[in-house]
């Protein structure tokens, strides 16, 4: 990988300001999720109402960046290891947007989960499962900073943990609904909260992928670890006890 | 992601080396020009030669076709084969090997003779001509392929030099092309061409390739991009990184090739 500089200084400082705004935009979407899982546990609507708004800030950065990628590449023609980091930035923030978007959505659902019935431990549940996509976004984005390929594949690795937490989480609703269908409202909510946040991992897995590309030229090859099974093999069964 | 598709690797692995280049080194005097290097160059492909200033690719280029012959002081050593024959052989004629490995220089520079006199010249002299009549079909033949045919064919008889400096580079281009050469060198054939007048050339190169192993060398990185299949990078005589351009300009080997394409300071 190239420290150097460009001859043409100009195109250094096209490069760094696209790259501290994809730093920035990863901060905000950081916060954003620890924010959103905080506000859905503590049934803290202000901080969900500060979840929303910020938002914006995340959508501003993604549109910037686009645009800055898309004049630099008809301006610099960026080649090799130029091209790989604003191919990957650009596909990174797309991703990133899609985190902040899912976040809102988690802290638009605590809102109205705070005028429902408590499901004991749920949120606790989510709140792991959000902190594992937290800590996995910061890692993938520091692989990026320090152009790591074996922490951005250790990142890819361990959506399969998220993935498992969601099995895990998708049984325990149904076993609620089950038990009393008063639980029913709240559970579907939390149902898709750990269903966006299992999407949140995705997207991070997306990122490491982004950042492998960005460092060594290559996509992974075959499908990523894929441990979701509830789209495939587990199917409504009433009599089926939880494990 | 980068792999080239299936069918073109195919072609690639069906294609034999039209040219092979074997330790070649090249001395100035006592400034040691090429060092060492090895290349196979393919039939039916367009080859880049890239480098800063003084890197070799432009000597490199002119001992394909024994253009440093001319130069007293130039010592070249190691083996060229065009279709696995020496070409620095005793028996080899230079003016032979140079109607088979044809030549376009970086400034156009037609005969100061008519249009059809300047195509005319090479067939004539190797003896491809055996009427006026054949003469003919070569020269429009030529023309049509230098893409340049539709703009002269009215004005045949008129001075080659009179023509602007893009037509006077197809012009050229189809001199160079009329002896049916294997191989055309090209040494910065666009460098004092506008934008219109490069895009044309760079066409023409296009096409060629279905009939010639064509070699370039260029300083615009952006046309070695855009023309070549393959893509060599030269440094300090050295010959750094040859490969597949897609590959070169995505994703280099040699940080020196990176640092040279992506325009740092290496």
């Amino acid at each position: 990988m190239n420290d150097s500089r460009h001859i043409a200084s100009a195109f250094d400082r096209d490069l760094d300001s696209i790259h501290a705004k994809i730093l920035k935009m990863g901060g905000l979407v950081e916060a954003s999720i620890v924010d959103s899982s905080k506000a859905l546990e503590s049934r803290d609507q202000e901080l969900a109402e500060k979840v929303r708004r910020g938002d914006a800030a995340i959508d501003a950065l993604d549109e910037q960046i686009n645009d800055e990628v898309a004049n630099l590449i008809a301006l610099r023609a960026p080649t090799a290891v130029d091209l790989r980091t604003v191919l990957a930035i650009m596909r990174m923030t797309s991703n990133l947007e899609r985190i902040g978007d899912l976040s809102k959505n988690l802290a638009k659902r605590s809102d109205v989960l705070g005028q429902l019935t408590q499901i004991s431990g749920a949120t606790g549940s989510i709140r792991r499962m959000t902190r594992e996509v937290e800590a996995m976004l910061k890692d993938a984005l520091d692989a990026f900073i320090q152009r790591d390929p074996d922490f951005a594949r250790d990142v890819i690795e361990r959506d399969r943990e998220v993935d498992e937490m969601y099995n895990t989480l998708f049984r325990e609703f149904l076993t609620f609904m089950l038990e009393d269908p008063r639980n029913i409202t709240a559970c579907m909510h939390l149902h898709f909260i750990a269903k966006n946040v299992e999407r949140m991992g995705d997207h991070v897995t997306a990122i490491a992928e982004q950042v492998l590309f960005y460092v060594t030229g290559e996509t992974p090859e075959g499908s990523r670890p894929k441990a979701d099974v509830t789209s495939s093999d587990m199917k409504y069964n009433p009599e089926a006890e939880p494990d | 992601m980068y792999d080239a598709p299936k069918s073109l690797e195919t072609t690639l692995d069906q294609k034999t080396a039209k040219i092979t280049a074997r330790d070649v080194q090249v001395h100035y005097g006592d400034n040691h020009a090429i060092k060492d290097v090895n290349v196979n160059i393919e039939a039916n492909t367009v080859t880049a030669f890239i480098g800063p200033s003084g890197c070799g690719k432009s000597t490199f280029l002119r001992c394909i076709n024994r253009m440093n012959d001319t130069i007293d002081i130039c010592r070249v050593q190691g083996k060229i084969l065009l279709d696995g024959e020496d070409i620095n052989d005793k028996r080899v004629d230079p003016v032979q090997l140079r109607a088979k490995v044809g030549m376009v220089f970086q400034k156009p520079n037609p005969f100061p003779k008519s249009i059809y006199d300047n195509i005319a010249y090479g067939p004539r002299i190797h003896g491809l001509a055996k009427n006026k009549a054949d003469l003919d079909e070569i020269v429009e033949k030529s023309l049509r392929r230098g893409a340049i045919w539709e703009e002269v064919k009215d004005r045949l008889h008129a001075s080659g030099t009179g023509l602007s400096g893009g037509q006077q580079q197809r012009l050229c281009i189809a001199r160079a092309i009329a002896t049916e050469p294997e191989v055309l060198l090209m040494d910065e054939p666009c460098s004092a061409l506008d934008p219109i007048a490069t895009a044309q050339v760079e066409e023409l190169i296009d096409e060629l390739r279905q009939q010639y192993s064509v070699v370039i060398v260029t300083h615009s990185m952006q046309q070695a991009a855009r023309v070549s299949q393959r893509t060599a990078f030269f440094h300090l005589g050295n010959l750094v990184e040859f490969g597949d351009t897609v590959k070169i300009f995505t994703n280099p080997e040699d940080s020196r090739t990176e640092s040279y394409i992506t325009g740092r300071i290496g």
